[in-house]
């Protein structure tokens, strides 16, 4: 009896001392961590540290294309417009813009006094330049197809006019990609100049890019003065810089990433705006079947997936669009096929497949939150007897085979829009478009597509597109899943983070607490 | 003096010729694999006519063979093409990266010796209970624990307890030497522990398997006591082999490096390769395939050298 009492005293002395040591242990990386000699020292000299997890690809604005780059890139150029943190169109290098009431003519009026990043004022030539070089062709990376509906440039002084051959509503949306850089321009790759609240000092290959607070911008001045986005490639190396006080912050973390910071950072929740789906090559049997696609649609539970895969962050999705574009979302479409395995069952015997089939989920291997996902729908289409089998794919392989040759029968990837309209995320599902990778086919979506990019009344077009999601629902073009979740992590001390609803990190906005 | 003369250029030889091997391998792969650099450069939104008009300005609708000799043209003239991801000068991005994966390396390789050879001779002398169970528990766990690991647990230790370094910032040597020295050294420590482990049971094994030569018992029979035998002769015979392990080790150590670069976040070669391979950009890995190779060459042509000084019976077998 009394040796009992004492073992357990002994578990309880035993079982005490350990939850002391990892008490104890976490406080002296707290204490030793950041908290008082790094913060101080970054916000003593005004400096922000940023982690990203992939490099930069050209710095050239008309050239750049991996979000990544254009995400951080915002502080440093402008167009003619660009957006704000409501995701409204707002003048930026133009102080004024109308349009005719036809639609056809989209008047701008010269900011005045704006200067580049180098002091030189800009000027009409440069604006036009910059049009130009996306609009004619020549550039063939620079090339922006929106552009193809400008049929005329009109310059008076400090006024420019844009007229097009058709009215369109995207348009401005698509001038905010038109930034506006200097004529003459020698060294856009390694010193490119803009008009943004921060202009560019330096960048080193493969590990750091750093920005300062540019004195002369015409409008709110950036408060921190110097921003350095250091690379980090690997998932630890992000999380580790963030705990020794090398980072300030880190956007698009996982909740498994942030869950291994302290009570030091602040983690700040957003959406990616991005629509996750495990998408359908709709011409390659059996998913040319409607039948077997809505099977599918009702097998895999999305809840399941955000529980499971991404700790419950994420807004389950029933089409292509995201809440963030409030105007054009249809909430009632998300729950359109509710989870219900025997539906599913009884919807691929119907199309001729009572025990099922094998197929191949191809994903992108570098985006763990896809894999992620993949993963769990695979066990999850186990359950109506469908054998789903990951291929992993690096991105470049996934590029070329998948979205370009339209060789593979299923894919769980995220499509965006990276300037705040409809049209990018439903365009893609007409029969010809260029750009269509699922093979969707749909007479009557065909039919209200081209009505739809034709509207020039914006409310019309509104009800037009959510015709299209509707269709996208009814005839399971894809199986929708979620809009990911955003985990940023910010260090306590630095205030001003702004959520964007498309993919930019807003560095201007950011100061150190005193 | 001829004769080592014709050595050396027949190394070299060899030396260029794999290269050029190497080279066409590496060219040959990149067309056999899927993945289109032009695809990969303009993303998702670009139309197809986009794509194959940057193929063209990019040269990559030319022949393989075609694309393949202007490129070792170039390569041999000093031009090492432009980068298709970053448009610069292959050079002007690889030089430095280079310098920094190579100056790790040799750090570790210098670990490797200082602490390796001496340990091993020691754990051959070693015979208590507790001595033995303490190489047994070190080499096995060095040489299972992979570097990109004991670089997470490093990092974390010395970087974020103690804040020895600082993980994720390396500011390079000319900002700061002493932060990027101390960010090295961990790197360096974190890539020679498992081949300090394997070069302690190397050394450990040749010495015994030495010691039970007939050599070293005449020896002992003359009167000469084990220690000196040890210290004369044997070691001396060890490291021959030794010494080709270590050359292999100095090659592979630059290319075990990428890992380790990923994780404590330093700008090197290694995960510059990587990167550039995922994102083609052939004129990149090209590059620093082919220094890599030379380094690895390079690296068993010094071994050789060396081995032929401490062993004559190898110089006589060569001519």
């Amino acid at each position: 009896m009394k040796s009992i009492r004492i073992a357990v005293v002994m578990i309880l002395v035993a079982l005490f001392a350990l939850t002391g040591c990892t008490k104890g242990g976490g406080k002296v990386a707290s204490e030793a961590n950041p908290g008082k000699t790094d913060i101080s020292a970054h916000a003593r000299d005004n400096t922000v540290y940023i982690g990203v997890a992939q490099d930069f690809d050209s710095l050239d604005p008309h050239h750049m294309t991996a979000a990544g780059t254009k995400e951080i890139l915002f502080n440093v150029f402008e167009g003619l417009v660009k957006p704000d943190s409501s995701g409204r169109i707002v003048p930026a290098v133009a102080s004024d813009v109308s349009r005719s009431a036809d639609g056809l003519v989209y008047s701008f009026t010269l900011r005045d006094g704006i200067l580049f990043h180098n002091g030189q004022p800009v000027e009409m030539d440069d604006v036009i330049y910059s049009i130009q070089r996306r609009w004619d062709g020549n550039d063939s990376a620079a090339y922006l197809k929106a552009l193809n509906v400008i049929k005329e440039l009109k310059v008076e002084g400090k006024k420019l006019d844009i007229i097009l051959s058709e009215p369109s509503n995207e348009f401005l949306a698509a001038l905010m990609d038109v930034y506006i850089i200097p004529k003459d321009n020698s060294e856009l790759e390694t010193s490119p100049v803009g008009t943004g609240p921060y202009r560019f000092v330096s960048r080193s290959v493969q590990d750091s890019l750093v920005l300062e607070s540019f004195d002369s911008y015409w409008g709110e001045k950036g408060r921190i003065k110097t921003v350095v986005f250091k690379v980090l490639e690997s998932a630890d190396g992000l999380i580790l810089g963030l705990q020794s006080g090398a980072l300030d912050l880190v956007a698009h973390l996982s909740s498994d990433q942030t869950a291994q910071l302290d009570e030091g950072f602040n983690v700040v929740v957003g959406t990616m705006n991005i629509v996750q789906a495990l998408y359908l090559n709709n011409a390659a049997k059996p998913f040319d079947d409607v039948r077997v696609r809505q099977a599918l649609c009702y097998a895999i539970d999305r809840q399941a997936i955000i529980d499971i895969a991404f700790d419950g962050y994420g807004v389950p999705l029933g089409t292509s669009m995201f809440p963030s574009f409030a105007k054009y979302y249809v909430d009632s479409l998300t729950d359109y096929y509710s989870y219900d395995p025997e539906k599913a069952r009884s919807l691929l015997s119907e199309a001729g497949y009572p025990d099922g089939f094998k197929m191949t989920i191809s994903v992108p291997s570098n985006y763990t939150p896809h894999v992620n996902a993949a993963t769990v729908i695979a066990e999850q289409l186990r359950d109506v007897g469908i054998y789903a089998t990951l291929n992993l794919l690096d991105w470049s392989t996934w590029l070329s085979e998948v979205y370009s040759k339209r060789n593979f029968q299923t894919t769980v990837t995220g499509v965006t829009s990276d300037n705040m309209t409809a049209r990018k995320l439903l365009e893609r599902f007409g029969t010809t478009t260029g750009n269509n990778f699922t093979n969707y086919s749909n007479s009557e979506y065909d039919a209200v597509l081209a009505l739809a990019l034709s509207e020039s009344d914006d409310a019309a077009q509104t009800e037009l597109y959510k015709k299209l999601e509707m269709n996208l629902t009814e005839n399971a073009a894809n199986v929708y899943i979620q809009d990911l979740a955003d985990l940023i992590a910010v260090r306590n001390g630095l205030g001003g983070y702004v959520l964007y609803p498309l993919y930019v990190m807003d560095v201007s906005t950011l100061f150190w607490e005193n | 003096m001829n004769e080592v003369l014709l050595y050396v250029l027949k190394r070299l030889l060899i030396l260029v010729l794999s290269m050029i091997l190497v080279s066409f391998m590496t060219f040959g792969a990149f067309s056999l694999i899927s993945g289109d650099p032009a695809r990969t450069i303009l993303g998702t939104e670009a139309t197809e006519a986009q794509v194959r008009s940057l193929r063209h300005e990019l040269g990559l609708d030319r022949p393989f063979m075609a694309r393949y000799l202007s490129w070792l043209l170039g390569f041999f003239s000093g031009n090492l093409g432009v980068s298709f991801s970053y448009r610069q000068p292959v050079w002007e991005l690889v030089g430095s990266k280079l310098m920094l994966s190579l100056s790790m390396s040799l750090l570790s390789f210098l670990m490797i010796i200082l602490v390796a050879i001496p340990l091993g001779v020691f754990s051959y002398k070693a015979t208590g209970k507790t001595m033995i169970w303490l190489r047994t528990i070190f080499n096995q766990l060095g040489m299972a624990i992979p570097p990109f690991f004991t670089g997470i647990v490093f990092s974390w230790i010395f970087g974020v307890l103690f804040r020895l370094f600082t993980p994720g910032d390396f500011k390079g040597f000319s900002v700061s030497f002493w932060p990027s020295f101390m960010h090295l050294f961990f790197g360096a420590v974190c890539l020679s522990i498992p081949r300090i482990a394997m070069t302690i049971r190397m050394m450990r094994s040749t010495v015994i398997s030495e010691m039970n030569k007939a050599y070293v018992r005449t020896a002992i029979s003359r009167g000469n006591d084990r220690r000196s035998v040890l210290s004369r002769h044997v070691l001396k015979n060890s490291l021959v082999s030794v010494i080709s392990f270590l050359g292999q080790t100095l090659a592979e150590l630059v290319c075990a490096g990428i890992v380790v670069e990923q994780v404590l976040g330093i700008p090197g070669v290694g995960r510059f390769l990587v990167t550039s391979i995922l994102h083609r950009d052939y004129p990149v890995v090209q590059t620093i395939v082919v220094i890599l190779t030379f380094w690895v060459v390079f690296a068993s042509f010094i071994a050789d050298i060396i081995n032929q000084v401490l062993d004559p019976r190898l110089r006589r077998g060569q001519t």
